[in-house]
């Protein structure tokens, strides 16, 4: 019967052919482990302000914490303390410092534009921010802001960095969280 | 075809004994019917039948007994013939499933439950998770829609032992989001074993084994087969799958096996939005060979499994906030409409197993097996987001890639009844070498393990005895690079583990049946190596390198009530202890992290108790009509710290009625069945263990009709099954992703069974 020879056939076919080429095989070494590979990390953000007018000191603060996520607690938190009755320009810089050389991240995020947006929230402190940076389609980005300081106050600055692709409108609800690190912070 | 033969000599013989396939004891007053001839003849009471005056051809046998359910055998009678037939015990009298697996089985004291025949239909197309979940005390773990894990009496993962066509299945079973990498289409019976029971399957067996168990090769000549289609209308996914078989005509003892399946399913719907990338596709095949003489044979067999899975990408979350806000979120923010496409997020597993056994008599006195098998599992997780940097980005690699080879080996003497014992003895050796790339969850390993074990069962009347031992040692060796510099840790376990049990036949129609086993689970390798964060979970998981291996006492009492024409009552009742039960212990202060401070875990080992009811009633309204009513209660607690067990399953009831229908013109086993699920919400959760109150209860109605149409011989078998009939908007607690988003709406499905014969006529 046709039928069945050609049944038989394929079956054989089938078979052999897996026989020689069907079983996969590891080519690594359990007893040999490969360097982990952490495909990106920020470390590290580092947050620069200088007055617009020139006067007042230039402020740094830098949250850092170089083995990622869980592990050691974070080497450096700093509190932000700016002057009163100031305006400042705001530069922000993320790095990988887990491997060598680091990794300028903020380059990356400056490049996917419209894909990143940051946003900042004073909460307590007598502070207000405004976006001096936008991506191509005219939606800001958050790497250079404007933060004008007012009365002698203290409370909490976030700064959270959002990863929005094709989901970018201006608003912080879509996408998920890159960074959110909340600075103690001071208008002295 | 070949013509007929002319009027062939009409005076061949047949003759044999018919015996309990669990208990090999011979079954007096059984009927053995050639079907096509309607001859026949009832066996005396030491089991044996003669039936003369049988032409040559090729017939179906069918085999009853009051006790037992009834069986059909294929086979074709050239000359006058000795064969035995092997009939298993029916649990359950009410539903007529006919068991086509024919080799000898131990019944076991633990509660035991199968999918067979038609029951197992209407899982077709389901995962194994699913399939699973209509047998009582199964829930069902998800991730998702997509991802579907069994849970035996509140308990998964490295908890639940899978034997794969009699093969531990050795994959990625840590996570909750790894569901076991197996078509449930090689199966012919899925049976589950409640119940701790170490000690015939080794170590892991904390709440029970699944058996996925393809039928035994053909045994009469021809070629015969199957073709399943499956459609489904909420994510259009579809489904075929083949088998076909031969036994050979003139080389009888070859005989082959060859089995595929395609599946294909878009983004599921719920009853108000689309989930957003959670479509699925699975391409498997197997093949066996085998050379089976009357007292030796060998069988190869070799299976793929290969998967994609899309992870749902409203569940791809950064930090705490988002969870938050998902969670207030009455609809995910990101969604989509319907598409087939799979995108980042996703998963790809695949999985190798080849097995070879070889098996003979030794004599009259029992049969000797020997198991060698290789299992090959890779695995692939895409993370949502391609790296910033350019030229990583490009590579479009996975973020972690796992590969797991295992070889094992497995000798196995079982022997014949010998003064009502009857008994097996075996040892069973494994060598495992894990290896990662991308990044680091699970650490490099070589794990090896060996066990000896004997089981031993005492038949007297109505009595049967059980006990058994077994003794394990597990070597596992981690290696790390630190430094530039490659370290290697050790860990030793070993462990005795033993069973006892008794089934006792009270009357005709009660059974009663106890069993006290223990099992035990060494750490898993993520339990002693975790440090990070835990993605889809949002939570930092630290594991503990020196915890010790868990161990169980379960004790379950089942009883079995039934009455032919009436009802059938199946009620089991378990308490399980379980000795440093190993769990996720929350610790504060919560870690800080760029992306904020994540909710800390500790794997810590605690005393624990479950115990719970699993309940089934069926009951006979009229001749027509039956109903039941099914219940699942779990109670678990970790003493220590005086507090309930996180994710355990909720009450569970379940009410439904069956209507058989007379045959009409050409269809035939006509019914229709309604069924309503009920889950209660879960009160009984640990403080402070999640981030949001578990889901409400839930109600859902399903409805199901069936039948069989008859095309002259062929015949073709038609099921339409409709799951969540209101469209109900609901979350389970079990379901990981019920942070952000609502199960499955309605669900419509169709499935086709054409079985199909090529046999030759003579």
């Amino acid at each position: 019967m046709k039928n069945k020879n050609i049944i038989l056939l394929a079956t054989a076919t089938l078979i052999v052919t897996n026989i020689f080429t069907g079983c996969k095989k590891d080519d690594d070494d359990p007893t040999n482990p490969g360097t982990p590979n952490e495909s990106e990390l920020i470390t590290t953000a580092v947050l620069s302000f200088t007055d617009s007018a020139g006067v007042a000191p230039d402020v740094t603060a830098i949250f850092r914490d170089t083995d990622g996520d869980g592990g050691a607690a974070p080497t450096q938190f700093d509190t932000i303390r700016l002057q009163n009755n100031t305006t400042y320009f705001m530069d922000v810089l993320l790095l990988d410092e887990s491997g060598s050389p680091t990794d300028t991240i903020s380059n990356e995020v400056e490049e996917e534009a419209v894909d990143h947006m940051f946003f900042y929230t004073q909460s307590g402190v007598n502070i207000a921010t405004t976006y001096l940076d936008s991506d191509s389609n005219g939606l800001p980005l958050g790497l250079q802001t404007r933060w004008v300081t007012g009365n002698v106050s203290s409370g909490t600055s976030t700064i959270t960095l959002k990863h929005q692709p094709g989901v970018k409108d201006g608003t912080q609800a879509p996408g998920e969280t890159d960074i959110e690190v909340v600075f103690e912070s001071r208008v002295e | 075809m070949q013509s007929v033969a002319l009027i062939a000599q009409c005076t061949l013989e047949m003759k044999g004994t018919v015996v309990d396939a669990d208990t090999r004891e011979p079954l007096g007053y059984s009927n053995v019917v050639i079907v096509e001839l309607q001859k026949g003849a009832a066996t005396d009471e030491s089991g044996n039948y003669i039936i003369k005056g049988i032409c040559p051809g090729n017939y179906t046998v069918r085999v009853s007994h009051l006790s037992c359910e009834s069986k059909d055998f294929k086979l074709e009678i050239t000359a006058d013939l000795v064969r035995n037939f092997e009939l298993p015990h029916s649990l359950n009298e009410l539903k007529g499933v006919s068991i086509s697996a024919e080799r000898q089985k131990d019944i076991p004291t633990q509660a035991v439950q199968e999918i067979t025949g038609e029951d197992l239909d209407k899982t077709r197309g389901s995962s194994l998770g699913e399939s699973l979940k209509g047998v009582t005390g199964i829930s069902e773990l998800k991730t998702g829609s997509s991802v579907s894990k069994p849970v035996i009496h509140g308990l998964h993962s490295n908890r639940v032992l899978i034997l794969n066509n009699g093969i531990r299945q050795e994959g990625q079973q840590w996570g909750s989001e790894h569901a076991p990498e197996i078509d449930p289409f090689i199966a012919t019976q899925l049976t589950v074993i409640k119940g701790a029971n170490s000690v015939r399957y080794g170590s892991d067996a904390i709440a029970g084994v699944i058996l996925v168990e393809p039928a035994a090769m053909p045994d009469s000549a021809g070629i015969r087969g199957e073709l399943n289609l499956v459609g489904f209308s909420n994510n259009r996914e579809g489904v075929v799958s083949a088998i076909a078989e031969q036994r050979f005509e003139k080389i009888k003892a070859l005989s082959w096996r060859l089995q595929g399946t395609l599946k294909k399913g878009g983004n599921t719907k719920t009853p108000d939005y689309y989930l957003k990338n959670t479509g699925y596709e699975e391409e498997n095949f197997s093949w066996a060979l085998g050379w089976n003489k009357p007292t030796y044979g060998l069988e190869v067999f070799y299976s793929q499994f290969n998967s994609s899975i899309g992870i749902f990408s409203g569940s791809h979350i950064g930090n705490l906030t988002d969870l938050q806000a998902a969670f207030d979120r009455d609809e995910p923010l990101e969604q989509s409409g319907f598409s087939y496409h799979i995108d980042r997020p996703f998963q790809r597993a695949e999985h190798e197993l080849l097995k070879t056994k070889g098996w003979l008599l030794t004599g009259t006195t029992g049969k000797f097996s020997v198991t060698y098998a290789r299992q090959y599992n890779l695995r692939y997780e895409y993370d949502k987001h391609r790296p910033l940097n350019d030229a990583l980005a490009a590579l479009n690699l996975p973020e972690l890639t796992y590969e797991i080879t295992s070889h094992s080996v497995d000798l196995l003497w079982e022997h014949n009844s010998y003064k009502g014992f009857t008994g097996m003895v075996g040892c069973s050796g494994m060598t495992q070498g894990n290896t990662f790339e991308g990044r680091k969850f699970i650490p490099n390993y070589i794990n090896n393990t060996a066990g000896l074990f004997v089981v031993e069962r005492y038949r007297k009347n109505k009595l049967l005895l059980e006990a058994g031992a077994r003794m394990d040692i597990r070597e596992l060796t981690v290696y790390e690079k630190e430094n530039g510099i490659v370290n290697s840790y050790e860990y030793n376990y070993q462990n005795f583990s033993g069973t006892t049990g008794v089934i006792y036949d009270i009357t005709k129609n009660i059974r009663i049946s106890a069993n006290l086993g223990t099992a035990w689970r060494a750490p898993a390798v993520n339990e002693l190596y975790s440090d990070g964060l835990h993605h889809g979970a949002a939570a930092i998981e630290i594991g503990d390198t020196s915890l010790v291996p868990e161990k169980s006492w379960n004790a379950i009492v089942s009883a079995m009530l039934f009455d032919h024409s009436r009802f059938a009552i199946e009620i089991s009742g378990y308490y399980n202890l379980i000795n440093d039960f190993i769990y996720l212990k929350p610790v504060l202060p919560p870690t800080l992290t760029i992306r904020g401070a994540f909710p800390t875990y500790r794997y810590e080992q605690a005393d624990a108790t479950l115990k719970g009811i699993d309940a089934m009633v069926r009951y006979h309204l009229t001749a027509h009509t039956e109903l039941h009513v099914r219940a699942d209660i779990v109670r678990a607690f970790n003493e220590e710290a005086n507090d309930f067990l996180q994710m355990m399953p909720a009450d569970h009831f379940e009410y439904g009625a069956t209507i058989n229908l007379p045959e009409w013109k050409k269809t035939k086993s006509n019914h229709l069945m309604v069924s309503v699920n009920q889950v209660l919400k879960q009160y009984r959760v640990p403080d402070e263990a999640d981030y949001v109150a578990p889901p409400s209860g839930y109600v859902l109605l399903n409805a199901e009709a069936g039948t069989i149409l008859t095309f002259g011989k062929q015949a073709i078998h038609l099921s339409l099954n409709v799951t969540n009939l209101l469209n109900t908007s609901y979350r389970d607690y079990l379901n990981r992703f019920r942070y952000y988003a609502d199960e499955q709406g309605r669900n419509v499905s169709l499935k086709i069974k054409v079985p199909f014969q090529f046999a030759k006529k003579n």
